[in-house]
């Protein structure tokens, strides 16, 4: 008995040692504040303290759609179709943080069971400079002009548009915001090189030079680029399928909103009827279309307001596409 | 002390593996054809039904195979929860008012907790509001009530069946032959011909000596098609009427003499509100 507490206790104490060490460490530390420190301004979103009670209401919402004030008053559901992580995940989706690389963020969500979804994860949104980038102004137009540079727009936008909600009240969008805030990078995200850290470290480079450095490590925008469905829907696009790659695609990706009581009502199961009836689809130019639904999304209807988002080529390769396609065909043969 | 940290465990291994995982769609709708499936209607979700029965297609081109004759109801159910809805409707036959309460008590499961089965009550009373030209008609008389357990099982992602002892019970009969509760054992099954089209079947088979002679057990085939927010029933059936009491209970149609109505369901749902879950 008395070994089982000697080693609890050692095993504390390690821990407490290491939690000390970390926090002193400028690689351990947020990564905010190391750029603030060096006098990058800080973002309008910035909040000077995280109040965990807004961080909890905030992830209640993301998660759930709906919360509890702090007067106690109910928020309702933002969104009577979607939760934000209908399309967002909340965890980290890539290990390179400063390239795009559709493949690794695939291998990364199988190993890490995570969806591979066609929105960019809340984890380090609040590191993002800009929001809606690119080709959005394509889909929301004008919408996206507040939005791409204020993060509380954004989020606005995302509630009302692109869930099909309601706009958060001050409470709600300061409960999401401290929310983000709790899923914000540290230095340690960011895989630094020694002779990188030791640059940060001993102040061997001036601070514009330690700003440029860091933000070297991560993308400040999440790039979107809309593409069309290949030309020629029988051929696809210009790719070997690889289909254990689209079997993860399709568990990950589709069956995360076309599961039984999911966002969508219809349903991608594993069944033969459901595999055959995508064929029967694949060449069709409207949203039963897998090449029309994932490379332009389908839209909202009066009464049916539930719709299915693009997935840009940073979120699915046309390879990846192929991948799915190879996989849907591998299953009714 | 170190049994029961090992036990606990093995216990906490145990559950964090366990997996259980429902049977979804075992029917495409709520209701089969006249009757009610092991369908619920989710949580937060408004479904709202419009169903015609036409006359008989033996009354030839005249009138247009019953088309000319028509009947509808009107209904909304609601998801109060994913296991509870409760729906009114209006029915233009006989002027008729009815509501349910339907509630699912198990769910057919694959893994290690499986269920076999999917079993569900449903309980609705109706009231005819039609006007007696003879005698003042007593508002107990208008009452009648029907009582369902429907057991269904899907085994396979193409067949579903389902079995449906039914309890209907009139305040008023017209003759002394009927008796006021008729127990009934109905049958219904779903084979999918394609993702979104299937073929439904649903016979109804009313004990011996409980109706009167011209009342005939009710059958009915039909297919249903799914689309974008909508599910579209068309079907042949021998009952006109699309509650409990006009179909099983009150059935004239003699299928043998063409006795044959065509008729439809339509269902929108729309979405009143969220839900917590994901």
């Amino acid at each position: 008995m008395s070994k089982v507490v000697i080693l609890s206790l050692f095993a504390l104490a390690i821990l407490a040692l290491s939690a000390f060490n970390k926090a002193d460490l400028p690689f351990d530390r947020n990564l905010s504040e190391v750029l603030i420190e060096n006098g990058d301004p800080k973002p309008k979103h910035f909040v000077n303290a995280i109040d965990l009670d807004a961080v909890k209401r905030g992830e209640e919402l993301v998660k759930f759609g709906k919360t509890t004030g702090p007067n106690g008053e109910k928020s309702g559901y933002i969104s009577k179709y979607y939760k934000c992580t209908s399309c967002h995940n909340t965890v980290r989706e890539d290990l390179d943080l400063a390239n795009i690389n559709q493949d690794e963020r695939l291998n990364y969500a199988i190993q890490n069971n995570i969806p591979y979804l066609p929105a960019s994860t809340l984890w380090g949104m609040v590191n993002k400079e800009t929001w809606y980038n690119d080709d959005y102004v394509k889909k929301y137009g004008d919408l996206v002009k507040p939005a791409q540079h204020n993060l509380e727009e954004a989020i606005q936008l995302c509630a009302v548009e692109c869930s099909q909600g309601k706009a958060l009240n001050e409470w709600e969008m300061e409960s999401v915001v401290h929310y983000l805030w709790s899923l914000q990078m540290k230095m340690s995200d960011l895989g630094l090189m020694p002779n990188e850290q030791e640059m940060l470290d001993i102040d061997s480079i001036g601070s514009k030079e330690k700003i440029a450095l860091i933000k070297s490590k991560y993308m400040q925008k999440s790039p979107a680029t809309f593409v069309d469905a290949p030309a020629n829907k029988k051929k696809g696009y210009d790719y070997e399928g690889r289909p254990e790659l689209g079997k993860a695609i399709y568990a990950l990706a589709c069956q995360h909103c076309h599961r039984p009581n999911g966002e969508s009502d219809v349903v991608l199961d594993n069944a033969k009827t459901t595999f055959k009836w995508l064929e029967n689809h694949l060449n069709n130019n409207d949203q039963l279309s897998f090449y029309q639904a994932i490379r332009y999304g389908t839209w909202a209807d009066a009464g049916h307001r539930e719709y299915m988002p693009r997935y840009t080529q940073e979120k699915m390769s046309d390879q990846q596409v192929e991948d799915l396609r190879a996989y849907i065909e591998s299953q009714i043969k | 002390m170190k049994l029961t940290i090992a036990i606990f465990a093995c216990i906490l291994s145990i559950s964090a593996f366990a997996q259980t995982e429902g049977v979804y769609q075992t029917f495409y709708e709520t209701r089969l054809i006249n009757g009610h499936t092991v369908e619920m209607t989710n949580e937060g979700i408004s479904k709202f039904i419009i169903s015609h029965r036409f006359g008989t297609v033996n009354g030839g081109l005249y009138n247009l195979f019953g088309l000319d004759n028509s009947t509808i109801r009107i209904g909304l159910d609601y998801g109060v929860t994913n296991w509870l809805n409760i729906g009114v409707a209006r029915n233009s036959f006989e002027k008729t008012y009815d509501g349910f309460v339907k509630a699912r008590f198990l769910q057919q499961s694959t893994g290690d907790k499986a269920i076999p089965i999917s079993l569900v009550g449903y309980s609705s009373m109706a009231i005819s509001t039609l006007k007696n030209p003879t005698r003042e008609v007593e508002f107990s008389e208008r009452i009648n009530y029907a009582h369902q357990l429907l057991i269904a099982r899907k085994f396979h992602d193409r067949f579903s069946l389902q079995l449906m002892p039914s309890l209907i019970h009139r305040n008023l009969v017209l003759t002394n032959v009927e008796k006021n509760d008729v127990l009934a054992l109905g049958a219904g099954f779903k084979f999918k011909v394609f993702k979104r089209l299937s073929i439904n079947g649903e016979y109804y088979y009313v004990l011996p000596d409980q109706l009167a002679a011209q009342y005939q057990n009710s059958a009915s085939l039909g297919f249903a098609i799914e689309t974008k927010g909508h599910i579209f029933q068309i079907h042949l059936s021998n009952s006109r009427g699309m509650i409990e009491k006009f179909f099983i209970s009150e059935t004239t149609g003699v299928l043998e003499d063409g006795d044959i109505h065509i008729g439809f369901n339509i269902t929108r749902d729309f979405k009143m509100k969220g839900k917590k879950s994901r």
